[in-house]
C-alpha cells in the first residue's frame, strides 16, 4: 500500500483514523495502530509479514537478554547475535543476487543467480532494530518489556516502509504516554497534505520529464539510450531528476511525520532543505538525516577500523551508505563519490571553506550533488558512461551530439512554472511565510494565515486526489531501498 | 493591548500571548474541522457513488474486482488488484482525468505557436539506427499487432502508456518506425501529429513483388501508401523529428516490380493542405483526404469517378479522435472538429456483405453505419471496424473487381469506388485467415490495391502481407 493512492488515503486511513479516535484507552489505541500496521504491511507483503514479526520478536527478546546480562560478555554476545541476524536477513533478501552475480563475474563461474524479491521496507525496519539493540547495549534506552509495544515501534505504518529511520528513544515515552492535541492533528494533517502534494503534484510531474528522456526505469523499463542527448539537455534532465528524488522522498517523509503526529507521535525531521547547503558535508546533514545520523552514530563513531584509521572508517561509512540504497554498483559509486568529497572537505577544514566565496561554494556543491544524482539514477553502466560523456560535453566530440536541442527546450518551456516552483519550494520559503503569519503578525494576521493555509491545503488535497485518479502506479522511490 | 508589541523572553511580539493561545486553539479546531469535513466528503464520495467501468478517454475497460484465491492472496496479486480496482474505477473517472490534465496545463508557458512533444525524439542523422533488418516471423500472433491495431479498437485492454512501453522494450533489430507525437497550436487550433522515425520498406516491397510473381499479369496490383499528417503540418524547426516520407515512398516505388503500379498520393495531398485532409484530433486522414487519394487512384487505374458534389454529405459534430488518448493533452479534447463523410449516390443500389475473417458467416448490413458514441468513434462509420471481410456489390457492370488490402486508413477509400467496380472486397491485412493469392484467383479479382498508412508500410504491419500470401 502506498501513501499516494486513493485506496490508502480514503479507505485505509479513514477507517484507521475512525477506529483510533473512537477508542478511549491508550492501550486500545496502540492495538488499533498495531493491527493497522500489520494489515498495511501484509497488504504489500502477505508472506513476509512473518519476517517483520520474527525480526520484531528476535530484537525485542535479545534486548531483554542484553539488559539481563548488562556489562558482561553475554550482553555483547546477545547484541552480536541480534545484529548478526538482522544484517544476515538484509544480506539474504537484498544482496544475494548481487553477490552471486559478482562472484560469477569475478571467478568466471556460473552459480545460478537467485531472484529473491526483497520484502518492502526491510532496509528501514532492520536499521531501526539495529539502532534499538545498540541503544540497549549502550544503555542509552531501557529495553521495552512488552512485546506489543516494541512491535508498535518497529511496525508503525507511517514510517514502516520508507522511513524515516525512527530511533526508539524518540517515541519511547509516547508509546505509553501521548495525547494528540487539536494542534497535533491540525499540524499533522497539514504536513501530510503538503507531503502528498510534493509527491503527486511536483515529484510525479518531474518524473514524467525524466522518463521521457532517461526511460521509465522506476517501473521496470530499460533505460533509454541517452548517447545522443545534448549537453545542456542532459544537465536539464538530471537537474529535474535531482529535484524529483528530493520531492519524492521528502514528500514521503512529510506524510510519515504528519501521519505520526496525527496519532500523537513526534518523529524527527528527515530533511532540512538540503539544496541550500554550501558544502557536501552540510548536504548530508540536511539530506535523509535519519540515515546519515544512523551511520554516524552506529558505524562512524564505532572504531571498527581502529581509532587511528578514521579515514578508512569514513570510506566504510560511505560505502555502506551507497550499498544501503541498493544492490547495484552505481549506488556504491554514489556513496564513495560523496565520501571522496567529504574526505577532501575534512582535509581542507571547515574554517578554510567558510572563507570561500558563497556563490562559488553554492555552485560547487550543486554541481557535485547533481552529478551525484546522475550516478544514483543509472544502474545500467553503459548509460552511466553515456551520462558522463554527455554531462562533461565529451558527447559533442564523440557522438556528435548537440550542445542544446529543441526537444529539451520545448520540455523546459512546457514545464517552466513547475520547475521554478519546485526550485522555490526546495528553499525555505514556506518556512518564512509560516513565520510571518505565526510569529510576526498580530492575531488577525495569524487567523488569516491559519484559515488561508487550511483552504490552500484543502485545494492541494483535492488536486492531489484528482491527479491520483490518473496515476495508477506511482510508487515512492525509496520503496526500492 | 492586543495589537501592541509585547516583550516576552527578550523577543518582540505584536500580540498578547495569553489571548493568542485561545486564538491558536480556536484556529486549530476550525482547521481540523474543515480538513476533516473535506477528507470525509471525498471518502464518502468514493464509497457511495457508482464506480466507473470504462474509460472513453483511455479507450479501455477499467479494472474489475479480483477473485479471491489463496494462491493469489499469498502471491500478493489479490491485494494489489483490490487496490488497483479501487483506484482505477473512481466515479466519474474521465471527468477527473480531464480536470487533472487541465490543472497540469498551468505548469508550462503557453505561446501562440505552442508545441508539445509526446514521447518524440529528434532523429539522430549522424548515428542512424538499424531499420527493419529482420523479417517479421510468420508465427506472429494476431494479439501482437502494432500500435496501429490497438488504436482501432474502441475498447482495448492496453493503456497508451503500456503500448509505448512495449515499443521501448523492442530490440534494435525490430526497430519501430514510431517516433512519438507532437501537438502543435496552429492558427488557433491544436493538431496532434504522429512522427515517423524511419524505415526502408524492404518487407513491404518484397511482399508486393512476391504477390506480383504469384499472381502474374492477370491481376493488376497497385500500391498506394498514405503519408502521415506530419508530412504536411510539422513546423519547420521540428522537421528533424520525422523523416521525409515522400523520399521514402519514392524509394519504395522504385524497388517495386515494373508490373506494379505505384500511386503517388503524397504529391496530390500536398496540393490540398489548406483543406481538412487530416483530422487534428485523430490519427487518420479525413474522408476528404481519402477522396483525393481515391480520385488519383481512379485516374491512374482508368476508372469512372464521381465528383464530390454528387455525394451526400454527412456531418458528425464535436468529434475528438484517438489523439486525446495518446497525448492526454486537454487542448485536443477542448478543440473538437467535425467528422464529415460522403455517401455515394448509388448507395441504395449496392449491397454490403459482412463476413468473418475466414470469409464465412455472411450478414448483410450497411457500409456506412451509425456508431455508438460518434463523438469518439466516428471513424468506425466505415463498415463498423476492421476485423472482418466486406464485399460490396454495386450496380456497375464493367467486369472489374477490386480487392483492397488495407489498414484502417483504407476504410475511407471504398465508398468512392462504388461507381467504378462491379464488386469491391475490403480485406484488413491484420485480420484475414485465408491465402490471399488463392482468394484473389477464386473471386476472379482483376485489381488488387494495397493501401495503408506509412506506419504500416514501413513498420511491423508490412510483415503481415507476406503471411497473407503464404498462410
Amino acid at each position: 500500500m502506498v501513501f499516494s493512492s486513493l485506496y490508502f488515503l480514503y479507505l485505509f486511513l479513514a477507517v484507521v483514523f475512525l477506529a483510533y479516535y473512537t477508542r478511549k484507552s491508550l492501550k486500545q489505541k496502540n492495538i488499533v495502530l498495531i493491527v493497522a500496521s500489520l494489515i498495511f504491511y501484509a497488504w504489500g507483503e502477505p508472506v513476509w509479514v512473518i519476517l517483520l514479526l520474527f525480526s520484531a520478536y528476535l530484537n525485542w527478546f535479545m534486548a531483554l537478554k542484553i539488559a539481563q546480562h548488562k556489562e558482561t560478555p553475554k550482553a555483547q554476545l546477545f547484541a552480536g547475535i541480534a545484529i548478526g541476524v538482522d544484517i544476515l536477513l538484509l544480506v539474504i533478501f537484498k544482496y544475494t543476487g548481487f553477490l552471486v552475480e559478482n562472484i560469477n563475474g569475478l571467478l568466471h563461474i556460473g552459480i545460478p543467480v537467485p531472484h529473491i524479491v526483497m520484502p518492502i521496507g526491510i532496509s528501514f525496519f532492520t536499521f531501526q532494530a539495529i539502532s534499538y539493540i545498540m541503544d540497549c547495549y549502550w544503555e542509552t534506552v531501557p529495553p521495552q518489556k512488552h512485546f506489543y509495544k516494541f512491535l508498535l515501534y518497529l511496525s508503525l505504518f507511517p514510517q514502516l516502509v520508507a522511513g524515516p529511520i525512527v530511533r526508539y528513544s524518540v517515541i519511547e515515552q509516547e508509546i505509553d504516554n501521548r495525547k494528540a492535541t487539536v494542534s497535533d492533528i491540525s499540524e499533522g494533517a497539514v504536513r501530510a497534505i503538503i507531503g502528498l502534494s510534493k509527491k503527486v503534484i511536483i515529484a510525479n510531474s518531474l518524473y514524467d520529464i525524466v522518463k521521457e528522456y532517461f526511460g521509465d526505469f522506476l517501473n521496470g523499463q530499460p533505460y533509454n539510450d541517452i548517447s545522443s542527448m545534448s549537453f545542456l539537455g542532459t544537465w536539464f534532465v538530471v537537474i529535474c531528476y535531482s529535484l524529483y528524488v528530493y520531492f519524492d522522498f521528502s514528500g514521503y517523509s512529510d506524510i510519515a511525520i504528519g501521519l505520526g503526529r496525527m496519532f500523537g507521535f513526534h518523529f524527527n525531521e528527515n530533511f532540512n532543505y538540503p539544496f541550500i547547503c554550501k558544502t557536501i558535508s552540510e548536504f548530508w546533514q540536511r539530506w535523509h538525516i535519519s540515515l546519515s545520523s544512523f551511520f554516524r552514530d552506529y558505524l562512524f563513531y564505532v572504531p571498527i577500523m581502529g581509532k587511528q584509521r578514521k579515514y578508512l572508517n569514513l570510506f566504510l561509512v560511505w560505502f555502506c551508505t551507497g550499498l544501503w540504497h541498493g544492490a547495484s554498483w552505481n549506488f556504491i559509486f554514489w556513496g564513495l563519490y560523496f565520501g571522496i568529497f567529504i574526505f577532501i572537505e575534512t582535509k581542507l577544514g571547515k574554517k578554510r571553506m567558510k572563507k570561500w566565496n558563497k556563490v562559488l561554494t553554492h555552485i560547487y556543491s550543486k554541481l557535485i550533488i547533481v552529478i551525484g544524482f546522475g550516478i544514483f539514477c543509472f544502474s545500467d553502466m553503459k548509460q552511466l558512461g553515456n551520462f558522463f560523456i554527455n554531462i562533461t560535453g565529451l558527447g559533442m566530440a564523440i557522438n556528435g551530439s548537440a550542445f542544446w536541442d529543441i526537444a529539451t527546450w520545448n520540455t523546459l518551456l512546457n514545464n517552466l512554472f513547475l520547475i521554478i516552483f519546485a526550485i522555490a519550494v526546495s528553499m525555505p520559503i514556506l518556512q518564512k511565510i509560516k513565520y510571518f503569519f505565526n510569529e510576526w503578525g498580530n492575531n488577525v494576521v495569524y487567523m488569516v494565515g491559519k484559515l488561508g493555509g487550511t483552504a490552500i491545503c484543502c485545494y492541494l488535497l483535492i488536486m492531489s486526489s484528482i491527479l491520483l485518479v490518473d496515476s495508477t502506479n506511482n510508487p515512492f522511490l525509496y520503496f526500492r531501498f | 493591548m492586543e495589537n501592541k508589541p509585547t516583550q516576552n523572553q527578550g523577543k518582540l511580539y505584536r500580540f498578547n500571548r495569553v489571548k493568542r493561545k485561545h486564538i491558536e486553539k480556536l484556529a486549530g479546531a476550525l482547521s481540523v474541522l474543515i480538513l476533516l469535513v473535506v477528507f470525509g466528503l471525498i471518502s464518502l464520495f468514493l464509497i457511495v457513488f457508482p464506480r466507473s467501468t470504462e474509460s472513453q478517454i483511455e479507450k479501455r475497460k477499467l479494472a474489475t474486482f479480483p477473485k479471491f484465491s489463496f494462491s493469489s492472496y499469498f502471491s500478493g496479486e489479490f491485494t494489489k488488484n483490490v487496490a488497483e480496482f479501487y483506484d482505477d474505477t473512481v466515479p466519474f473517472r474521465d471527468s477527473f482525468k480531464t480536470a487533472g490534465y487541465n490543472f497540469k496545463s498551468i505548469f508550462g508557458l503557453h505561446t501562440a505557436d505552442e508545441v508539445k512533444i509526446v514521447g518524440a525524439k529528434e532523429i539522430n542523422k549522424n548515428n542512424p539506427k538499424p531499420v527493419e533488418t529482420s523479417k517479421p516471423s510468420a508465427e506472429s500472433k494476431p494479439s501482437e499487432t502494432s500500435k496501429e491495431t490497438s488504436k482501432q479498437e474502441s475498447a482495448v485492454s492496453q493503456t497508451p502508456q503500456e503500448s509505448k512501453a512495449e515499443t521501448s522494450q523492442m530490440g534494435e533489430a525490430d526497430y519501430t518506425v514510431e517516433n512519438g507525437i507532437i501537438v502543435v497550436n496552429h492558427n488557433g487550433h491544436y493538431r496532434a501529429l504522429e512522427l515517423l522515425g524511419g524505415g526502408t520498406g524492404d518487407t513491404y516491397v518484397e511482399a508486393l513483388n512476391n504477390f506480383h510473381r504469384d499472381l502474374g499479369d492477370s491481376v493488376q496490383i497497385y500500391s498506394m501508401i498514405a503519408p502521415l499528417a506530419s508530412e504536411y503540418y510539422l513546423p519547420n524547426n521540428y522537421s528533424g523529428f520525422s523523416i521525409n516520407q515522400k523520399e521514402c515512398f519514392d524509394s519504395i516505388a522504385s524497388r517495386l516490380d515494373d508490373g506494379i503500379v505505384s500511386i503517388d498520393i503524397d504529391t496530390v495531398l500536398a496540393q490540398h493542405t489548406a483543406e481538412d485532409i487530416y483530422f487534428r484530433t485523430d490519427h487518420h486522414w479525413t474522408p476528404l483526404g481519402a477522396y483525393y487519394a481515391a480520385q488519383k487512384f481512379a485516374q491512374v487505374a482508368n476508372l469512372d469517378f464521381k465528383e464530390l458534389s454528387t455525394y451526400q454529405k454527412n456531418d458528425i459534430e464535436g468529434f475528438v479522435g484517438t489523439m486525446y488518448a495518446f497525448t492526454e493533452d486537454p487542448h485536443i479534447n477542448n478543440d473538437p472538429e467535425t467528422f464529415t463523410y460522403y455517401v455515394p449516390s448509388n448507395m441504395d443500389k449496392c449491397t454490403t456483405e459482412h463476413y468473418d475473417t475466414a470469409f464465412t458467416n455472411m450478414s448483410e448490413w450497411d457500409f456506412f453505419v451509425d456508431v455508438g458514441d460518434p463523438q469518439h468513434n466516428a471513424y468506425l462509420t466505415f463498415m463498423g471496424g476492421d476485423e472482418q471481410v466486406v464485399r460490396v456489390k454495386t450496380n456497375v457492370k464493367n467486369g472489374r473487381k477490386l480487392a483492397i488490402v488495407k489498414d484502417s486508413y483504407g476504410n475511407a477509400i471504398p465508398g468512392y469506388l462504388f461507381g467504378s467496380y462491379e464488386e469491391i472486397y475490403v480485406i484488413d491485412m491484420r485480420y484475414f485467415d485465408l491465402n490471399l493469392v488463392n482468394f484473389v484467383k477464386e473471386q476472379k479479382i482483376t485489381d488488387l490495391l494495397f493501401t495503408m498508412v506509412a506506419y504500416s508500410a514501413l513498420g511491423e504491419n508490412a510483415g503481415k502481407l507476406d503471411v497473407l500470401r503464404t498462410q
